[in-house]
């Protein structure tokens, strides 16, 4: 089946592989045939027709984008007849284009201009009669219709790699159009991917237009610091007047292979304005010196991660991270089963894969890099995927096949159920099997809520399977009984051939977990804050008592999702301090932070590798050169399993805290463009439930937290549970996301 | 063979101009010279060339109208550059010639687009919408200098019109139930299933089953097959349903339901037919009660086709979409004269789809009923289907009637003899094994290469690797029993004897080479009747030659007013996707008779019986543009030895990757036909 096609392209010998077509092939080898609507993330629209070509004892030209080649077949890709008829095309396109390229944000990197010069179209043969085409606006997206070329790019990357589905082309030959799909305006998710592929200026940023000639901005290679995906990006900068300071003007991606979210590109002005407070300086430094703890958050650098570790030992301070502190002890118990410190899974492993388990995230907004990686094994293998979670999502049900609901905090019990049916016929040592001999399915069954029907119809939809993956969400990191979900998830992923992949919280907390040695968080005085609560507060947030510079001003590494550290670049410049002249005020030396890149931990796969030293980009055809993946670490396999604990209950109302699509946390809070909608939202059963109504201002109170909302009711939910946005406040990170609430009306 | 006054109609000239009507020369093809009763054809324009049938046919603006149409109709247009461009602008410039401002560059123009579309268009309809008009630009040239030299309007440039024009496609004209193929073909080429799906029910509400039981018409007139080998049309039709179903969505419906019109209609029988008259009549604001005499719904294809090929949870759905659609079942209902007496009051029309539910025989010696083991295949697969899918068991007198133990189907150690040839006793045979038969034979009078031309390749080989064994160019002579308990058959052998003068070859029977094969069963699946007990004498309803019941095949009303026919009690034993044709055309006759009392077809169904004569399908014509041997893709099956002894569905369908390779394939021969009326 997957023997190669061997055939040639332009006299050249070349080879296909199953499912590759004339084109792929030939930009493997570096043999050029224009295209206007290609994408290579996507099916092909095959709509522009410049990819014809010309096939030995073929009558015609043959369309190379969406042919596969057949053995021994002799193509050419450039003949006086192909080019005759693609420079019609292109006379098309430019029939009736309005000429309007001085004010058009596209102008300069714009595809029609540029394949409009290569085939030397200068004059115009053709013409039709115009058609008055209003502009839309759709919130962040402006659509110009009149500027369409209708290549349908943004409509299959918003279908068949973000999942959205949001738009459509209307049919009617000349007046044929984008419209968004089943809405009156585009409601989906402005993740922005369809201005990012649009070859010309029919969608572009309505924050951006007309700020800027595509020319005059500087571009800034750097990684997207809002969530764990490590999705690349381009920070485009330039002086904001004709004195001012730089601003990023907007942020792109390269769309041919990768994808980004709305939050990545349209919350990008994240960054710290300060100056050199040399008291403020000072004062830092005072409190560190008399600091019992630093505590943090895991929105920094691996390099800022070092620093603290440096300065724990150097000042013999505690270190509190909870959220990294959770991963790392679930890792640690992963890694006592599956003897090896990474999870096996990736991105690209979630894209190829054709059977997949969600479960313990909200994964549509807790990490889109995810959401989108599942809409492509979905779309394109056809993938089955079961969602397991006590609340449906709407986002994600045009990728789900199974939605698995369980009550709220028997993960422990799920993950129990789960590995007992994919391991049925697994070579399970003697204890591992007794563990699973030893359960009381009844109990599981009954408080879980998971029927064994339920668990057949997965292993039956995962029959014709080749590559499966489970994806394990912060519900099982968080859990009470974390430690024996991991072992249950590593024991999966051990005897089973599901790989795993364990979703970091923040934009960096494999990183830390990996860096840090952390202390559990205790309510004690003479706390430095780094980005994060303290009595002295060193942050590149508000308020801070020494300001620092945000993600976007620093260069140094991330840990990605994928295990890969991931270089990022400074987009501003930042005038205060750094942690790094902290460490040298307190007498651990080293010029740049990124000096410490390849001082980072070996033990935990870390390279000695400079940081001026990792590439960062992707290739053409694709393949990541960024940064490099960590070492794998053999650990002890010294884990048991553990009995599994009575699953509790949650009655009455309940909170999940979850954000709403666009905002991650304090720094997408801070942004201008990003939606800041903080309501709570609930279903019209959590409204009878909890005696409040649409509209009301509500207290939400749990243990000692007290959190005020507006409520709105949501016709798309379901159930007692409701969301509680977490972006605009700080979360304690070591807890459980759902919460048993008081949600009491109050009097405004 | 019509008469026209100028054809170029698939490469004919004939050129009748200036020639007297009389002396008119024909053309060869069934070309719509005649509308409809009471319209004749001035002109009909496609995608092969165009036929005037009057001398006074403005052909500049027949050209102009044309091009409209491609901007106007097509749901293929606007989704490719030399398409969505080349086809304004050859509107553009023919109304600009049309309307006395054309110039000579135009004409220029004009042929330039055109080839640029027929080279490098994505759909057939670009490749082929230039076709007559360029024939119209080479033969009427002096017309078309005559406009724009004097700069005057065509001849009727400013009257009033008729222009009616049709989409079609080889395939799509080819299925019964003429589903808009290329468009859910390219739904699965571009991952939206919800559109593939849609584009189906617009004349098909049953996307899981003729995504897996229908025989595929289709596939026959598929013009990839000029190439190398037909698209698998059948099974790209189940993705979309498998899809909404796997997903949990609500049904795609692809059109609002109507409010109600205050109209009622019966519809007998909720098989197929049944079934599709009224999710379309629902549709149409009709309310509609479907009456079916056994306790489950579906038909035939519930209780007929086994679990293997058909999964019960699948066909649910498509029963479901149809209940989603508003439509009133009620089952264990058997009507009888007295009842559709009663209806004929009560409803403003009756739909008649009670399918073909008798088995006929086999007309051999010693042929009765009551012979113990003698099973008529209808009665057999409803009693293994209804316990298999649903549960229901057999009762002790039928058990005795049919030699059985047990409550279930169970052929444990007997020989099994099925005479047939066609999909039932192919359903026969397949579940006799599945009901652990010591041995199954089929017996057939002709050979292997018709048995799978009246089935399918696909079918036959799995049978037989399941072990059946198939005896050809046979026939069963004599039953014979022993005190009402069939013990042998004698079976004789026949030959296939050419016709000396070149006519077709009869079958022989060779003397002497009888012989006798025990049994414990015979299966008669030779054909079906139709139980038409439920129409009253009286109505005096026409009746074929075959005893079905008779309407003139294109409004499927029967000889009394208000009461139609459709499916197998209408056609006779036939596919699926007949009787869906068939009630699909049906309800939408019926939905405007029941508001004016008057049967009339639509345009677009005119359109649609003129193209089906006239054939889109042109197993001649060359194929340019596309590489040749880019390979069909098979779906998994089960190994027989995963199926043989179950239920499972044994066609796994493609997988995502299988699809989006075979959906490629299609070349979207989607054509545009005008007639000038």
């Amino acid at each position: 089946m997957n023997k190669l096609i061997n055939f040639k392209i332009d006299g050249i010998s070349v080879e296909a592989q199953r499912g590759e077509t004339i084109l792929t092939v030939a930009r493997k080898n570096g043999i050029y045939i224009p295209t206007m609507c290609y994408i290579s993330k996507t099916s092909p629209c095959a709509s522009c027709r410049m990819c014809v070509v010309e096939a030995e004892g073929v009558e015609g030209f043959i369309l190379s984008c969406n042919t596969p080649p057949t053995e021994g077949v002799e193509i050419t890709t450039n003949t006086a007849a192909l080019q005759n008829e693609r420079t019609n095309i292109m006379k098309l396109y430019d029939v009736n284009h309005p000429l309007e390229c001085g004010v058009c944000d596209k102008s300069g990197e714009c595809d029609l201009q540029n394949k409009t010069l290569e085939f030397s179209v200068e004059r115009q043969s053709f013409s039709a009669r115009d058609q008055l085409r209003p502009l839309q606006h759709w919130g962040l997206i402006d659509y110009e219709p009149s500027l369409c070329i209708m290549c349908e790019k943004c409509v299959h990357v918003c279908n068949e790699v973000i999942g959205d589905d949001a738009i459509e082309v209307k049919f009617g030959g000349y007046s044929s159009t984008i419209i968004p799909k089943n809405s009156e305006t585009l409601d989906c998710t402005f993740c922005g991917e369809c201005i990012a592929v649009c070859p010309v200026g029919a969608l572009v940023s309505s924050g951006f237009k007309y700020r800027a000639n595509a020319w005059e901005l500087e571009r800034v290679p750097a990684t997207c610091a809002h969530c764990s995906a490590g999705c690349p990006l381009e920070y485009e900068t330039r002086h904001a007047s004709l004195n001012g300071a730089d601003e990023i003007f907007r942020v792109k991606n390269n769309f041919e292979f990768a994808s980004l979210c709305g939050a990545g590109r349209f919350g990008f002005d994240f960054d710290n304005r300060a100056l050199k407070n040399e008291n403020a300086f000072n004062r830092a430094i005072e409190a560190l010196k008399n600091a019992k703890a630093i505590r943090f958050s895991s929105m920094i650098t691996n390099e800022e991660a070092h620093i603290l570790e440096l300065l724990k030992d150097k000042l013999g301070v505690k270190l509190f991270n909870e959220d990294a502190r959770k991963f790392a002890e679930f890792m640690k118990s992963y890694s006592s089963i599956s003897s090896k410190l990474h999870h096996s899974g990736s991105l690209d492993a979630i894209k190829q894969s054709d059977a997949l388990i969600v479960i313990g995230s909200r994964i549509a907004t807790d990490n889109p890099g995810v959401r989108y990686a599942l809409t492509t094994a979905s779309k394109h293998n056809g993938a089955k995927i079961v969602y397991a979670h006590p609340m449906e999502d709407t986002l994600m049900q045009s990728v789900i096949t199974q939605m698995m609901k369980y009550e709220v905090g028997t993960e422990e019990g799920v993950m129990a159920l789960l590995a007992h049916t994919i391991l049925k016929d697994s070579d399970l040592d003697e204890s591992e099997r007794a563990f699973f001999d030893e359960l009381d399915f009844g109990y599981l069954y009954a408080e879980t809520n998971i029927g064994e029907e339920e668990l057949s119809h997965m292993m039956k939809s995962f029959m014709r399977a080749k590559k499966r993956t489970l994806i394990i969400g912060n519900d099982l990191i968080a859990h009470d009984r974390s430690s024996n979900i991991a072992k249950l998830a590593a024991l999966i992923e051990k005897y089973s051939d599901f790989s795993l992949i364990v979703v970091p919280r923040e934009v960096n907390t494999l990183g830390v977990s990996l860096i840090n040695s952390l202390d559990r968080d205790e309510k004690i005085s003479d706390v430095v804050g780094y980005n994060a609560k303290g009595d002295f507060v060193i942050s590149s947030l508000e308020g801070a008592d020494l300001a620092i510079p945000s993600l976007n001003q620093q260069e140094g590494t991330f840990v990605s999702i994928d295990n890969r550290v991931l270089p990022t670049n400074v987009a501003l410049e930042f005038d205060g301090y750094t942690l790094n002249d902290i460490a040298n005020a307190l007498g651990i030396y080293n010029k740049n932070t990124i000096d410490y890149t390849k001082e980072l931990n070996k033990n935990s796969g870390f390279k000695d590798i400079s940081f001026d030293d990792l590439e960062n980009f992707l290739s053409p055809l694709g393949e990541d050169n960024r940064g490099y993946l960590l070492d794998e670490v053999e650990c002890a396999a010294d884990g048991k399993l553990e009995e599994l604990d009575d699953m509790p209950e949650f009655n009455g109302t309940i909170i999940y805290q979850c954000n709403p699509v666009l905002q991650f946390n304090n720094y997408t809070f801070k942004t201008a463009q990003l939606p800041k909608e903080n309501f709570l939202r609930g279903s019209a059963q959590f409204g009878v439930a909890a005696k409040i109504a649409d509209g009301d201002m509500v207290e939400i109170s749990y243990k000692e937290t007290k959190i005020q909302r507006k409520f709105k009711l949501d016709s798309e939910l379901k159930g007692t549970i409701a969301l509680n946005p977490t972006f605009d406040i700080s979360v304690d990170a070591s807890r459980y996301r759902f919460e048993k609430s008081k949600i009491e009306r109050v009097m405004q | 063979m019509s008469k026209v006054y100028f054809s170029t109609w698939n490469g004919e000239f004939v050129n009748n101009i200036n020639t007297p009507q009389e002396e008119w020369k024909e053309s060869a093809y069934n070309l719509p010279a005649q509308y409809d009763s009471h319209r004749a054809s001035k002109a009909f324009i496609g995608w092969d060339g165009v036929a005037l049938f009057d001398k006074d046919v403005d052909v500049i603006r027949l050209a102009m109208e044309y091009a409209a149409q491609y901007q106007e109709y097509s749901e293929a247009c606007g989704r490719c550059a030399p398409g969505r461009w080349g086809g304004r602008i050859l509107y553009d410039l023919l109304d600009k010639i049309a309307r006395g401002e054309g110039s000579k560059a135009d004409l220029d123009h004009l042929k330039e687009i055109g080839k640029s579309m027929q080279v490098t268009s994505k759909c057939e309809i670009g490749k082929t919408v230039p076709n007559p008009i360029i024939d119209l630009m080479e033969h009427f040239e002096a017309e078309f200098l005559e406009c724009i030299d004097e700069q005057k309007h065509s001849k009727h440039y400013h009257e009033e019109v008729g222009y009616i024009a049709k989409i079609t496609a080889p395939c799509s004209d080819a299925c019964p139930s003429h589903v808009d193929i290329p468009a859910y073909i390219e739904g699965v080429r571009d991952l939206r299933m919800d559109d593939s799906l849609m584009a189906t029910r617009q004349t098909m509400p049953l996307a899981h089953v003729c995504g897996r039981v229908c025989p595929h018409p289709c596939e026959e007139a598929c013009r990839r097959t000029n190439l190398d080998e037909p698209i698998s049309i059948m099974s790209l039709k189940r993705l979309g349903a498998d899809w909404e179903t796997d997903h949990g969505y609500d049904f795609f419906h692809p059109m609002q339901k109507k409010p109600s019109n205050g109209k009622r209609v019966a519809v007998i029988g909720g098989g197929p037919a049944g079934l599709t008259t009224a999710y379309y009549l629902a549709a149409d604001g009709v309310e509609v009660d479907v009456y079916e005499e056994l306790p489950v719904l579906g038909g035939e294809v519930a209780v007929g086709v086994p679990e293997y090929r058909m999964p019960i949870g699948k066909y649910n759905k498509d029963i479901e979409c149809v209940k989603d659609m508003g439509v009133n079942f009620i089952v264990n209902s058997k009507i009888n004269a007295d009842d559709m007496r009663r209806f004929e009051q009560e409803y403003d029309s009756v739909m008649v789809a009670t399918g073909t539910r008798i088995s006929k025989k086999v007309y051999c010696n010693n042929e009765r009923a009551d012979i113990k083991g003698y099973w008529g295949a209808i009665d057999f697969l409803d009693k293994v289907n209804l316990y298999e899918k649903y549960g229901y068991k057999i009762s002790k007198e039928e058990q005795e009637k049919n030699l059985l133990t047990t409550d279930f189907v169970d052929l444990t150690g007997k020989v099994v003899v099925c005479v047939g040839g066609g999909f039932t006793s192919m359903d026969v045979v397949r579940c006799a094994i599945r009901a652990n038969a010591k041995k199954v034979y089929m017996i057939y009078r002709r050979d292997e290469k018709t048995i799978i031309k009246n089935t399918t390749y696909e079918e036959y080989h799995e049978a037989v690797e399941e072990g059946v064994e198939f005896l050809f160019h046979s026939a069963v002579a004599e039953m014979v029993d022993e005190e009402n308990i069939l013990k042998s058959l004698l079976i004789d052998k026949y030959e296939l004897v050419p016709d000396p003068n070149g006519g077709r070859a009869e079958l022989v029977k060779v003397e002497g080479a009888s012989y006798i094969i025990e049994a414990d069963y015979l299966i008669p699946a030779v054909s079906q009747s139709a139980d038409l007990k439920l129409l009253p004498p009286e109505w005096e309803i026409e009746m074929t030659s075959w005893a079905t019941i008779k309407t003139n095949g294109k409004d499927y009303m029967t000889s009394r007013k208000g009461i139609f026919a459709s499916g197998d009690c209408e056609y006779g034993p036939m596919t699926i996707v007949n009787a869906v044709g068939q009630a699909k055309r049906a309800a939408s006759v019926m939905s405007r008779y029941v508001l004016s009392g008057e049967v009339t077809l639509s345009d677009d169904e005119i359109m649609e019986d003129h193209l089906r004569k006239l054939k889109v399908y042109d197993k001649k014509e060359k194929i340019t543009g596309w590489l040749k041997g880019v390979a069909r893709q098979h779906s998994e099956v089960l190994e027989v030895e995963d199926r043989k002894y179950n239920n499972k569905e044994v066609n796994l369908g493609f997988t995502q990757e299988e699809a989006m390779s075979e959906a490629e394939r299609c070349m979207r021969c989607y054509y545009i036909a005008m007639v000038q009326a």
